[in-house]
């Protein structure tokens, strides 16, 4: 594809550059597993680019190609969650000295690790605003399987966080 | 948990100060786990050309008698062709590129079957290879280094069945093994994820 094709690729990315950041942020604990993946859903966003015709909104197509991406990609080493890294990666100070906001979104992260890539896809399109229809539809399971899916991975999560020593 | 109260944050939340300039378009490298299948089997293309460049030479190597040379022409010709077959098979796949436009299941069923079906083709190529080079084995000890005439019949055919017999074991083992060791990992993640979406 040419660069004159790059520039609206590049301002629709841009534009919408939230959505990939938050993906990354949601399937890599480590911040340079979450640069590499960021880079990746970048890359296939941009490989399947001429295939977007427009007939659905830009982000309900990103949603897709950064989840589906974001499901395949396996950091180089497959190494299983370490408890440490995570208290680590999320600086308790910086929790404790940022505001409340802060604070809910950084014990978020922290707890959706322990998610699996289903789970946290499901959370994601809901934190989202998704529809149990829209979830059922990226994902392609029915929409009854995406509601009790759901609702079994919100009540995961409210337990993980609460585990971590958190509620809100 | 308020998880309305949790959107809301959710939303308000930007990517600022990241800019995604042109410079990321020119990543040529993927790295899915079909990417990573198709780098090793290309790696193995190359490897395998370099194999049968170096079983070229064989002959010399082991000074083949002028009965046996004839006989590895035709071993050598029947690896090279079923290596072109399966190569220019794996090509095709390789050319077949991925849609991740599809919804999360029909991506992950793709990605499983056509991982699938580069291993189930790979096995059969190095099971192929491996039975000429034990057929091509067997010729050279009985045309280069001469049948051993003086054996009982009925011990050399024990011999030969249960020499061939363990050899295509082993072969279709050490295959077996390799393809779990070296590709199975990356099959074995892919499943698991159609195991989480399809738990009820």
């Amino acid at each position: 594809m040419s660069g004159a094709a790059a520039q609206p690729f590049l301002e629709l990315i841009n534009t919408n550059k939230g959505i990939i950041h938050k993906v990354a942020k949601m399937y890599m604990d480590k911040a340079e597993d979450q640069e590499d993946l960021f880079q990746e859903i970048v890359m296939q966003l941009w490989k399947a680019y001429p295939s977007f015709k427009g007939n659905s909104k830009f982000t309900t197509w990103m949603y897709r190609v950064a989840l589906n991406t974001a499901i395949v990609f396996f950091k180089k080493e497959n190494k299983k969650i370490d408890k440490t890294t995570l208290t680590e990666h999320i600086d308790i100070a910086d929790v404790n000295e940022s505001d409340d906001k802060e604070e809910k979104l950084a014990y978020l992260y922290k707890a959706v690790q322990e998610l699996n890539s289903i789970e946290k896809a499901l959370i994601f399109l809901f934190l989202e605003d998704q529809s149990h229809k829209e979830i059922a539809q990226n994902l392609g399971i029915s929409e009854i399987n995406a509601r009790v899916k759901l609702n079994r991975t919100k009540e995961k999560l409210q337990s993980i966080i609460k585990k971590n020593g958190y509620e809100f | 948990m308020n998880f309305d109260q949790l959107k809301n944050e959710w939303n308000k939340e930007e990517a600022n100060g990241l800019i995604v300039s042109e410079n990321i378009l020119k990543i040529k490298e993927a790295h899915t786990p079909i990417d990573n299948i198709r780098k090793k089997m290309k790696s193995e293309f190359f490897t395998q050309i370099l194999s049968l460049i170096v079983l070229a030479f064989i002959p010399r190597i082991f000074n083949f008698s002028p009965e046996m040379k004839p006989i590895f022409i035709a071993f050598y010709a029947m690896a090279s062709g079923f290596t072109a077959y399966y190569f220019f098979k794996f090509y095709l796949i390789y050319k077949n590129s991925y849609n991740m436009t599809i919804d999360t299941r029909k991506n992950l069923l793709w990605f499983y079957y056509e991982m699938k079906l580069n291993i189930e083709l790979y096995k059969a190529l190095t099971y192929m290879l491996g039975l000429i080079a034990l057929a091509g084995f067997i010729a050279y000890i009985f045309i280069n280094k001469g049948a051993p005439i003086n054996v009982d019949a009925k011990k050399l055919t024990f011999v030969i069945v249960l020499v061939c017999f363990s050899s295509i074991f082993l072969i279709g083992l050490a295959t077996e093994l390799w393809t779990r060791y070296y590709y199975g990992k990356d099959l074995k993640k892919v499943k698991d994820i159609i195991d989480q979406l399809d738990d009820e």
